[in-house]
Order: structure tokens, then sequence, then C-alpha cells
């Protein structure tokens, strides 16, 4: 880490907001594998006597129009949400960075037919084939991290793809590869280490897309499916009750627009830690 | 005979870049290239490992060692490369991975060559190191901390790491200093006279031709013009091309352009 990536001068912008982007993505996730370990509720138990009460001390966020605890389905919807999109964007990066790599690296022929697969991908907007796929496989929670990686994974791998192609034909390359290193060797040691911060810095922007992209499916119906708790869900459910109940709608709407607006300042914060045009010369070091 | 190249000819579909080039390479023996940017000096020198950019077709034959390196497989001649022939390039700043240490350059190569012990490859990161005059602390330094003159050192530590039979240097003093230039060359000839490698030295620069080089070949176009001897060459070159570089690089000091003193002149 120490050397491709680099310490921000004092003062810059993005310095304080990646520290707090960082903690209180901690923080959730600690309550999300708190809620995890910890029920005090079950979040699928109903109780039709205790519906949309306000906060009390044993809920302190209300019951939902089926009775069910909300702060306990918020923590469990978090789980769901932002566990999925994790998964998500770590199957894209495990599709995408290898193929980008080789497709880079080998050209030719090779390259030709990754890139096309890709472009074929990129032909759908991810909305799309969120719908086709759920209406293929039916809807649920698995199939819209599929339709996710299916869109999502051509971004990195073209990413990967075009750093690879410019940083393959610098001398580095050509000396680990006179020196008798394997492809397979210098893919990773050589030329992996110099794309991850670009890799990073465009997941952690996406991993708020995701994120966003799996509750509004949920919210239309196409992912998490009752009565597991889902933020997006959790909206659906609320509409009805809109006017009566509004606090409802507003967790889980405020949790989004916080993991979201939390998720970018990380990716705006990495993209400052790992600027990839003044890292060409390194004239910062000396 | 370490390398001898046969009837070379390379090129993409459209333009020949190297033709019909033939040389011989001896044990031990310094054989200078010679010839302007474009000559096609470098790219007769990737053939001979095979690191052609992909489109380039090779037609002739290539031998070293014996083996024909055209036709061996790609496993095969990842064993040849680094152990039995290297490299070492002009741009010292892009020859070392940024986020690798010195050390890490060295000790991974030796490991692709199938030494297993950690111990030896240190021992042989160390011994690499002193045998260019560097300390063994730099193994530990990111190729940024480094001096472009101590940089072109460990290059040539590297190069010789694993005692090749021939070592391959592409301008490698064209992006140092004169002065920096004049301490590679000597390390690499002692060094060249310690493991008694050959070296295929490739240079527009006439003074280091002069001082060192056992063999000169002179490339222009795409085709050796004139090759022979140091001093066949420099003091009666025959191509009309040659004599018009040797002029263009005049001498100091009274004499032959090869150094040698002329009777009753000295």
């Amino acid at each position: 880490m120490r050397c491709f990536s680099m310490q921000l001068p004092k003062g810059k912008k993005h310095n304080w907001q990646g520290a707090a982007a960082v903690l209180t993505l901690a923080a959730v996730l600690a309550g999300t594998l708190y809620a995890f370990f910890y029920l005090r509720h079950d979040p699928t138990l109903t109780n039709m006597s205790g519906r949309l009460q306000g906060m009390s001390l044993k809920h302190p966020l209300g019951t939902d129009h089926l009775g069910r605890d909300v702060l306990t389905r918020l923590f469990l919807g978090g789980q769901q949400t932002i566990g999925s999109s994790f998964l998500a964007l770590l199957a894209a990066l495990a599709i995408g960075i290898p193929s980008g790599l080789i497709a880079g690296f080998k050209r030719g022929w090779v390259d030709r037919v990754f890139m096309r697969i890709a472009d074929g991908f990129l032909a759908f907007p991810d909305t799309i084939v969120a719908i086709v796929l759920s209406g293929l496989l039916g809807p649920g929670i698995g199939n819209l991290v599929l339709a996710i990686v299916m869109v999502k994974w051509v971004s990195y791998a073209r990413l990967v793809r075009s750093t690879v192609l410019s940083e393959s034909q610098k001398e580095y390359v050509l000396i680990a590869r006179i020196n008798g290193l394997s492809a397979r060797k210098i893919m990773c040691k050589h030329l992996f280490p110099h794309i991850a911060g670009n890799v990073l810095v465009l997941a952690s922007l996406d991993l708020g897309k995701i994120i966003l992209l799996i509750s509004s499916l949920s919210y239309i119906g196409l992912g998490a499916q009752p009565p597991t708790p889902e933020w997006g869900a959790m909206l659906n459910d609320a509409r009805p009750y809109f006017q009566s109940m509004p606090a409802l709608m507003i967790y889980p709407g405020l949790a989004i627009v916080l993991v979201v607006l939390l998720a970018n300042m990380l990716g705006d914060y990495l993209y400052d830690r790992f600027d990839v045009k003044r890292r060409g010369s390194h004239d910062f070091i000396r | 005979m370490i390398l001898s190249v046969e009837q070379v000819t390379i090129g993409s579909r459209q333009k020949k870049l190297v033709q019909n080039v033939s040389l011989a390479i001896q044990k031990g023996e310094w054989f200078a290239l010679v010839g302007q940017s474009g000559s096609g000096k470098s790219i007769l020198s990737q053939a001979v490992g095979q690191m052609l950019a992909p489109g380039l077709n090779v037609e002739g034959n290539i031998f070293f060692n014996g083996q024909n390196v055209l036709k061996l497989s790609k496993k095969e001649m990842r064993t040849v490369r680094g152990r039995k022939l290297s490299y070492i390039f002009q741009d010292y700043q892009g020859s070392f991975t940024p986020f690798r240490t010195i050390g890490q350059h060295l000790d991974e190569y030796q490991k692709a060559h199938g030494l297993h012990s950690p111990q030896a490859r240190m021992a042989g990161v160390r011994e690499a190191l002193q045998s260019v005059g560097l300390s063994e602390e730099l193994a530990s330094c990111y190729p940024f901390q480094l001096s472009g003159g101590q940089l072109q050192r460990v290059s040539i530590a590297m190069a010789l790491l694993l005692a090749p039979d021939l070592v391959i240097a592409d301008e490698i003093t064209t992006a140092l200093d004169s002065v920096s230039g004049n301490q590679i060359l000597e390390l690499l000839a002692r060094r060249q006279q310690e493991t008694g490698c050959a070296i295929l030295f490739i240079t527009h620069d006439w003074r280091h031709v002069r001082r060192y080089a056992d063999r000169i070949a002179v490339m222009k176009e795409g085709e050796i013009i004139e090759s022979g001897g140091k001093h066949r060459i420099l003091d009666h070159p025959q191509h009309p091309y040659t004599k018009q570089l040797i002029k263009a690089a005049p001498v100091l000091k009274h004499g032959l352009p090869s150094g040698l003193q002329e009777e009753g002149k000295a």
C-alpha cells in the first residue's frame, strides 16, 4: 500500500470524508452483524394486536403494519441490502478483473472475443436485465444479484483491460518476461497491483449504485420477497400507511440515503488517494 | 559460438524492418551493433529472445547455444530467458515494477528459475548487489528511491544474476549522464571478464564502441552493411555510410579512430 497509494496533503477536501465514511460504514456493518447475532425480536413474527405502534422502549422505532419490530427489520434489511450488494460487487470483480487482465495481456483474438462478449452484455441496461431475469427465473434476491453481476462485470473488465494494455507496453513487463516469468505471475504480481487502485475506486463508487439498484428493484417487487426484511421492500410495505405512519417509510429511506452517500464519500476519498494521473510521475515523493 | 543469426528477415505484412541479416557472436566477446535509430537494431535483438511485438514475423534461423530459438515452445523459451539470455534496457526507470522492492525483483527471478531455498536466494540477492558495487540495504528500497546510475547497476546485477551466456545491452547508457554512463560500462566490462558472458552491445555511440568492442557490425535500414573486427571497421571502413558515421564522431587525440597510434606519430 505504501508505495502505490499516497498520503493526502492536510486539509485536502475529501480527507475527513473518507475517515467519516469508513467509520460510519463500519458502524452500520457492526450494527447489522449485532442484529444478526443478538435478535431481540423475530423480524418475521407478526403481532396483529400491536401493529403500527409508535416509539417505545420495547420497540425503539415502533412496529409496522403487521406488528413487526421496525428496528430489527431495519438492521436485518441492511444486512440483506448491503450484503447482497457486496456479494454482487465481489462477483462482478471476480469475473471482471481476470477477464480484463487476460484480454489486455494476451491481446489478439483472445482480446477480441472477450471484448465482443463484454459489448454484448453492455448492450442491455441493468434494470432491463434484472426484470428479464426475474421474469425468467422468478423474483428473488439471488436472481437480482445475478442480474447485477451480469451487467457490472463488463465495466471492470474494460477498465482493467485498458490499463493493462497501456501498462504491458512498459519495460518492466518486458523485463519480467525476459527474465522468464510466466504470464500468470506477471499478471498477478506486476500488473494487478497497478490497477488495484483504479478498480477499488470504481468499485466503491459502484457500491452506492448497486445498493440503490437492489433496493429500487426490491421496491417494485423483483428482489427480496416478503417476509424477508429488505430496505426497498420495507419502503414498499409502508406505502399504504404513508399518511398515517410516515415514519415507516422514513426509516428505510433514510437508511438507503445514508449508506449510498457514505459509499460515494468513500469512493471520492479513494479517488483522491489513488490519484491515477499523479501516480505516473513520482514527483510527489521526491 | 553462442549466438548465430542466419538470414533473418523481420517484418509486418506491410513493411520489412530487418532484411537478410546474419551475424555470429563468439563466447565471451563484446559484439557491438551500431546504427542510427530506426535501423532495426533493437528489433533484431528482441527477435533473439522471442520478444517481438505480436504482428511481427521472423524468417530465417536464430541459433542460440545450438538451439533454434525460433522453433522453441513458449515453455522452453522461458527456461532460456533470464537463465541463458538476458537483457538490459535503456529505460532504467521503466525497467522495474514500481511497487516491488529491488530485493523482491531479484528474488523473484531466481525463484522463477528453480531456486527454491529462500536462504540461497537471499544470499544471491546480496551477492548480486555487491557485485555491482551497491550496498545490501538497497534490497529493501523501492525503485524510485534509487538514482538512475544505481538503477542501471541493479539492471546489470539482474541481467547477470543467473550467469547467462549472452547479455543483450540495448543502448544502456543513452539515458544516463556521461560520467555514470562510463561507470556503468566499466562495471559491465568488469563483470564480463568475471563471468565470461558474451555481450551484444547495441549503441549509436562510437566512443563506447571504440573503447570496449571486440567486433562491430554496422546496421542501416534493416541491413548489416559492414561487419568485422574493431580495428578493421574503425580504421579501414569500406562502406561509405560507415565512413560517414565514423567521421561524424571525431577523435580528439592524434591517431587512428580505433585508438591505435600510427607508427612515428605517437
